[in-house]
């Protein structure tokens, strides 16, 4: 499995927990107050409760069932209803790989992450969930017009709208749910920006009207 | 001293909106706990004849009764702030925009609100259409609130909370109680967090106090 | 196997305030029913026709689809003069039953989950109890509990060192006694009732037997919903969904005798329907 995008770091700031997916693997990504980032299984080992619902004290992620806290090495470091237990090593989270490049967060489930190379200075612009397949969004991206003019692939998730750069990093959440990154151009106006945004639904919209099995 | 006296039952997320505005500005009330659920209280006689439409909240002030909930956080915006910023109402650009928003507001209580009162109480009506209504509706609540990301904005309306989030915010936040979960909506989760980052923000179930919170206080003896 | 075990108890399907109401079309593990009433001349049947049989107890229609059914378990506390029943209505969970009544004989998440009401933060510490398999009665019990709840029921005036006891009679059901803020000699009885619709979906029907003569019906009922819609969005996010029996699975600690003991009883009694197991 390689490395993913999941979401922007603009998302996510510190004391932050949010849900991501990839190849399947349910997975919290969080932040601590030191800025440091973090991904793991979406599960905590002692009853099995999503840590994406958990809070972050301090360095420390803690579940929302018990408030069992695990460090950034994913040890558990606390259990509230022992206060004086040293909890054993034993107790730990699985950690994956994660990174962050262009304001892009990127997981792998299997490896140290490798952010996807952008061959030129980009901006996030939005992440979103569209309930079609990969191939669905691709295909609804060569079809929607940005002001008219219809967007020019040109090669590995780039494309032209104008005079406007565009990338659409993909996810795919299932066979008909595909998480969509989408980076511009810098130094865009507010104005741009806005538009883009809107263009994003409506590619959505278009691709879920058209994709196989959408909503 | 109580200001008014709130017929509520614990579960509305309308009725949530009413204790939520009341508890940030700090108004006291009485409230009537209704049994909605299991026992229709909300369509006796009694009910009826204060509310003939059959629904809570209801909001009793000496002689004024009001049943719309976004009227009422209209009201409690208007007597109880002094500070004119939760309802901007006389402002020409920002009064409007509150007011589209608590429309708004309404349409995710069709949408969103039947969707979780259809997945916890088997409420009668039909669960995928609601829960593909709710979904539509977070998705534009979604896109409006990415703009104001992009604008460096906070709010839904201007620079400071507004009645329009406190309108909007109980159903955006319980619809993973539908199973419409919030991986998708960056933009509403940030929102969401902050509403609830508010002095004298208070909880309903499904939305649970925010634990990180408590560390700004000193630490804990153990 | 697991459903064969599970189809002989009893399971609650109704109660007045919804027959009044009309028919419910519901689900027993995953077998279609209709329950037409009234209350109390009610009539069980499946899509086919076929009726089961019915009794009344706890203010709950119970019924059975079972060829050989286990007697339904007794609380004999709901005979006892001054306690005011309340049937507090059904909430729906997307979760295994198992999970539910394991999560209603936990008091750890109490500071997390129900800040405020059943516990708060710093008083988290769990005391060491006692968690047992009675074999006479063939339940587990779980006695000696106490910890500092903020307002332990709707008649608790402050904060309360509560005293607690559990009780589960049958895999699907949990008794708890409780410290009774008005009556402090007296314990309160509340219990879930977890209707199966499936192993990884269930209905549950909250009951009280409180001494609590004061409180209006609407402020009990909405008490307990409170608490148990808190629990609901923690069960609708354990994985898996299914209880595991297997303890190298997940990691209990001492305040989890009560949990430990219970997948200890429902694995030698073979009470698999909702749980994880090397046979499913």
């Amino acid at each position: 499995m390689p490395s993913m995008p999941v979401g922007l770091s603009r998302d996510l700031p510190p004391k932050r927990v949010m849900r991501a997916s990839v190849g399947g693997q349910d997975i919290v990504v969080w932040r601590a107050s030191n800025g440091d980032i973090a991904a793991w299984d979406n599960r905590c080992p002692h009853r099995g409760m999503a840590l994406s619902h958990g809070f972050v004290r301090g360095n420390a992620l803690a579940c929302l069932y018990h408030g069992w806290h695990y460090e950034q090495s994913g040890r558990c470091s606390y259990i509230p209803a022992h206060p004086d237990l040293d909890p054993p090593a034993t107790i730990h989270t699985t950690r994956f790989g994660v990174t962050e490049r262009d304001g892009v967060i990127w997981v792998d489930t299997t490896d140290t992450a490798k952010p996807g190379m952008l061959t030129e200075p980009l901006d996030p612009l939005r992440s979103l969930i569209a309930e079609v397949s990969e191939a669905a969004v691709e295909a609804a991206c060569h079809s929607t017009p940005f002001e008219g003019e219809m967007p020019q692939p040109s090669g590995s998730g780039l494309y032209a709208l104008g005079t406007i750069r565009l990338a659409l990093l993909t996810n795919p959440l299932g066979p008909n749910r595909t998480q969509v990154t989408v980076l511009t151009s810098p130094g865009l106006s507010l104005q741009t920006r806005l538009a883009l945004s809107r263009w994003c639904e409506t590619l959505r919209r278009n691709a879920e009207a058209t994709g196989t099995g959408g909503a | 001293m109580s200001h008014f006296t709130l017929y509520t039952y614990v579960l509305s997320a309308s009725c949530y909106k009413v204790r939520l505005m009341a508890a940030l500005l700090g108004v006291p009330y009485d409230s009537v706990a209704v049994n909605f659920y299991p026992g229709f209280e909300h369509r006796s006689e009694a009910m009826l004849a204060l509310n003939p439409w059959g629904t809570l909240p209801i909001l009793r002030a000496g002689d004024l009764v009001l049943t719309e909930t976004q009227a009422m956080l209209g009201w409690l915006a208007t007597n109880h702030d002094p500070t004119g910023r939760w309802y901007p109402a006389a402002d020409p650009a920002l009064g409007p925009q509150v007011l589209q928003w608590l429309g708004l507001a309404a349409r995710l209580t069709g949408s969103a609100g039947l969707a979780r009162l259809h997945a916890i109480l088997d409420w009668p009506v039909d669960g995928e259409a609601v829960r593909k209504a709710a979904l539509k509706d977070l998705q534009e609540l979604e896109l409006l609130l990415t703009d104001r990301v992009l604008a460096g904005q906070t709010w839904l309306v201007g620079d400071h909370p507004t009645i329009a989030d406190i309108a909007c915010f109980p159903h955006a936040a319980l619809s993973p109680d539908a199973g419409l979960e919030h991986d998708g909506f960056p933009a509403i989760r940030n929102w969401l967090y902050a509403v609830r980052s508010l002095p004298g923000f208070v909880t309903m179930p499904g939305i649970h106090e925010l634990h990180e919170l408590r560390e700004r206080e000193p630490a804990d003896p153990q | 196997m697991s459903l064969h075990y599970a189809s002989n108890d009893w399971y609650p399907v109704a109660d007045a305030a919804c027959l009044a109401r009309g028919p419910r079309k519901t689900r027993l593990l995953g077998t279609d029913l209709e329950v037409l009433g009234p209350f109390d001349h009610p009539v069980v049947t499946d899509m086919g026709g076929r009726c089961f049989p019915v009794q009344v107890r706890y203010n709950h229609l119970w019924t059975t689809i079972g060829d050989d059914p286990r007697p339904l378990f007794d609380i004999p506390e709901a005979d006892e003069p001054g306690r005011r029943h309340v049937p507090c209505g059904v909430v729906r969970v997307k979760c295994s039953p198992l999970r539910a009544v394991e999560n209603f004989l936990d008091i750890a998440h109490f500071p997390f989950v129900h800040t405020g009401i059943l516990g708060a933060e710093p008083h988290t510490e769990v005391a060491a109890y006692k968690a047992e398999i009675r074999e006479d009665v063939d339940e587990v019990w779980a006695t000696n509990i106490s910890f500092y709840q903020p307002q332990a029921a709707k008649s608790a005036a402050g904060g309360i060192t509560t005293r607690y006891e559990y009780r589960v009679p049958a895999p699907t059901a949990a008794v708890l006694y409780k410290t009774c803020p008005p009556r402090p000699e007296a314990m309160d009885v509340i219990a879930i009732f977890v209707q199966p619709r499936s192993e990884t979906d269930c209905d549950v029907w909250p009951w009280m037997a409180l001494y609590d003569d004061t409180t209006n019906f609407a402020d009990l009922a909405q008490f307990q919903q409170e608490i148990f819609l808190q629990d609901r969005s923690i069960l609708e996010n354990q994985r898996p969904v299914k209880l595991p029996l297997d303890p190298k699975l997940e990691i209990p600690t001492r305040a989890d005798m009560t949990s430990i003991a219970y997948r200890r009883w429902l694995k030698r009694r073979g009470a698999y329907y909702g749980a994880l197991t090397d046979q499913t």
